[in-house]
């Protein structure tokens, strides 16, 4: 009995004289989950997305050892993955004169990169000017959510609310209540692992059965608990109970070794939004999928001034084709949506459609990472190594600063991602000393003795910040790239120290013996979040989008995904694209049946 | 669904090819069992010229890898887990020529010392002797300085690599029990 189905890999043939209810620009979670929303509601809806349809599972070889692949899971000695020196010394674009046939963003650093470097985008195709980033691009099928993390948290209204607790920036124009009953629907769509805890600040999901923790976890918890600080294990976009309605997933078992492909998953117990949207989708028969289909821009109807459609390359061929819609539904992420608006320009839209206020591309906020700190746990030197990595993710440590109290240095807060335990490669082979029988015994029996945090922070949506088109530079396709104007601020900065202190002194707290403590601060875009550039408001001069997603200029033009975030908060922000996306394109939905877009 | 169908599903898929490599194994493992070497290394042993390292270096990096994991009471070493074999492969397909140099020039240091320590070559020496050679490259090993003590941290961090992502490093010396499927629940403790 085969539970997994496979993707084909056909290309579809595409009818383009046809006007299509909608177009959804990207196949990412925001995409997939406007392509689930929308077709279920019986709408007629065409998927562009630039990538490849790639046989994922292919991919990804899950099971493969190490000892199996010719290079140990690495790439062939021609490609090359960015180093954090690299994005710091240098500027973008980073793969101008490269020796490297091929070059790729630092998370083909991570073990088992040659699984995705079909994956990611090589760097040579897709250059990118001005400050310091580290843009991480998966142009797939799926997107990013093929490698992606797992950590699946909801926003509060401490986040929706920031501006009325602590006076900065701007309120989100919806409450946690609006969004609420979304975050329940992809809880019981998707699927999500996790312990309740009823923290006001970081609100529970429906959660299926949860991971469990290594003894040093456990520790960890109940030793905070005495600080009035939370250790959860790992809320995971992963369904561990299984999903009736849904054939092409199956329940996590706990197999272990989930890193090594930089987070993907063959049996896709960890959403994906191939297995997870787009694939139910297509089964409503509403959904027709078009890939290697590069928007480069958002066409305008010149008679109704409304957005017509969207102009796209084909990236095997090089022609450029239009496909026509009567509501136009942008998810290509955070970056390459606000690129995409800022390129449909026209006599309507003089700078780039929907921007009418000028925020597009601005308020660009993100999570700021770096500090962390490693600690032996003694007691569990020399113990019989279990299965600790056999679960899609360690734990979750809370935000705790600036809730109730206000810290002197910084406002907003930060959470950590850690765990302790043994996994497939020893993590202290290098920083053991020595050689010999002694060197193998202590790598032995020490490499499931430490336990490790690193923190996630948020940086402030600030104007200042934004991304912009470069006057000359274009990509492998003549479209013009994005230019960067980005730096992490003071706040950040504090902030940053806080978490090395705060991080240490948990460690001592729990009796651990700290072995090294980092608080250098990782390039801009290290953790993958970028949000902002298209913001919701209620204000047409002060933002793009209104509470729905949907443009305060073009009534049938939507972006929902993270470049419509107001603030970054700290919490990993998938969960929070779909609620979003969930929520508007229901309200899409409606709109568009009683004929108001 | 139910949860035996998922296990079984899952299970005949994964599980299958694993006894069968296990099955197709087992005669060579007995084999090599009876002179403490396993089964892959029985066939490398018959295997041809290195890639990039004349016969003389190979056989030292074979020697140098084995000193810094050898075999012991709990598993086999860098010999036996082919170590050499794979930094071999690894260096003769490098896109740079910085590695190339830096390994050609770090044997060559090694017999130097070697030389000038003990007055033989590395191989000659005993095993005191070359112990004492490489204590002395690696005392610097967490700021290394000179030649010598750069190329020890490259020596150390390839065997590392290679040793720890083999067949011995993962199941004999880790004992790593991922990457198959669980039937039961998660192995740890309870958040409470």
């Amino acid at each position: 009995m085969n539970l997994i189905r496979l993707i084909t890999a056909t290309r579809d043939e595409v009818d383009l004289l046809k006007t299509y209810d909608a177009i959804v620009v990207g196949s990412g979670a925001a995409g997939g989950m406007a392509a689930h929303v929308l077709t279920s509601r019986g709408m007629k809806v065409l998927m562009l997305e630039a990538g490849k349809k790639l046989d994922i599972d292919k991919e990804l070889k899950s099971t493969e050892w190490p000892y199996d692949h010719k290079r140990r899971g690495e790439m062939p000695p021609d490609s090359h993955a960015l180093s954090l020196n690299e994005y710091t010394i240098r500027q973008p674009p980073y793969a101008a004169d490269t020796k490297y046939k091929h070059v790729q963003s630092y998370v083909q650093g991570w073990s088992g990169s040659d699984y995705s470097k079909n994956i990611v985008v090589d760097e040579r195709d897709h250059p990118y000017t001005g400050t310091n980033y580290a843009w991480v691009r998966a142009r797939v099928l799926g997107g990013k959510t093929n490698i992606w993390g797992r950590l699946a948290l909801r926003l509060s209204d401490l986040d929706f609310k920031a501006k009325t607790h602590d006076g900065y920036g701007e309120d989100w124009p919806i409450s946690y209540k609006d969004i609420a009953p979304y975050y329940d629907r992809v809880d019981l769509y998707l699927g999500i692992s996790g312990v309740k805890e009823n923290l006001p600040h970081l609100p529970d999901s429906i959660f299926q059965r949860p991971i469990k923790l290594t003894a040093a976890e456990l520790r960890l918890r109940r030793s905070l608990k005495k600080m009035n600080r939370v250790v959860t294990p790992y809320r995971a976009g992963v369904t561990t109970d299984g999903l009736k309605h849904n054939q092409y997933r199956s329940k996590c078992f706990g197999r272990g070794a989930c890193n090594r492909r930089a987070g993907g998953c063959d049996i896709h117990a960890a959403f994906d939004s191939p297995t997870g949207l787009i694939m139910p989708a297509m089964d409503t028969g509403n959904l027709t999928l078009r890939t290697n289909s590069i928007a480069y821009e958002v066409t305008v109807d010149k008679k109704t001034g409304k957005a017509g459609g969207v102009a796209f390359i084909d990236s095997d061929s090089g022609k450029t084709y239009e496909a026509k819609a009567k509501v136009v539904v942008i998810a290509a992420s955070t970056l390459e949506s606000a690129r995409l608006l800022l390129l449909s320009k026209s006599s309507a839209h003089p700078n780039g459609i929907g921007n009418s206020s000028g925020h597009v591309g601005h308020n660009f906020c993100e999570h700021i990472m770096g500090p962390h700190v490693t600690a032996l746990v003694k007691d569990q030197v020399g113990k019989a190594h279990t299965l600790d990595d056999g679960k899609p993710g360690h734990f979750y440590l809370a935000r705790f600063r600036n809730l109730n109290e206000r810290h002197p240095n910084f406002i907003r807060g930060y959470g950590f991602e850690g765990g302790a335990g043994s996994s497939m490669f020893p993590g202290n082979t290098m920083s053991t000393p020595g050689f010999g029988a002694s060197y193998k015994k202590t790598v032995r029996d020490y490499s499931g003795a430490f336990i490790e945090m690193g923190a996630f922070g948020e940086v402030l949506a600030r104007y200042e910040n934004y991304v912009d088109i470069d006057p000359a530079m274009k990509d492998k396709w003549g479209v013009p790239v994005l230019q960067f104007h980005y730096k992490f601020g003071d706040n950040e900065k504090k902030m940053a120290e806080d978490m090395a202190d705060t991080a240490q002194e948990m460690f001592n707290e729990a009796g651990f013996e700290i072995v090294s403590v980092g608080r250098r601060i990782l390039t801009e875009g290290w953790s993958i979040h970028e949000l902002g550039t298209a913001r919701m408001g209620t204000s047409p001069k002060a933002s793009v989008l209104n509470q729905f997603q949907q443009s305060h200029d073009v009534k049938n033009l939507f972006v929902v995904d993270g470049s419509s975030h107001v603030s970054a908060s700290c919490q990993n922000p998938t969960w929070t694209i779909m609620a979003l996306a969930w929520r508007s394109c229901d309200y899409l939905a409606d709109q568009f049946k009683k004929g108001n877009l | 669904m139910t949860d035996d169908e998922a296990d079984i599903g899952v299970e005949s898929e994964g599980w299958l090819t694993r006894r069968d490599l296990i099955k197709l194994g087992a005669s060579a493992a007995i084999a090599s069992s009876l002179i403490g070497l396993d089964a892959s290394s029985l066939l490398a042993a018959q295997a041809k010229a290195p890639l990039f390292f004349t016969k003389e270096e190979f056989a030292l990096v074979d020697e140098l890898t084995e000193l810094i994991v050898p075999t012991d009471e709990h598993s086999s070493g860098a010999k036996a887990a082919l170590v050499a074999d794979y930094i071999d492969f690894r260096l003769s397909e490098s896109f740079e020529d910085q590695p190339k140099i830096m390994w050609r020039e770090g044997l060559k240091l090694i017999e130097q010392l070697s030389q000038e320590m003990h007055g033989k070559r590395f191989l000659e020496s005993s095993q005191e002797q070359r112990i004492a050679l490489l204590t002395r490259i690696s005392q610097n090993e967490m700021k290394p300085e000179k030649p010598e003590e750069l190329f020890f941290k490259e020596l150390k961090s390839r065997t590392a690599r290679a040793y720890y992502s083999s067949k011995i490093g993962i199941h004999d010396e880790m004992e790593y029990k991922g990457n198959t499927y669980q039937k039961k629940e998660f192995v740890g403790f309870d958040a409470t």
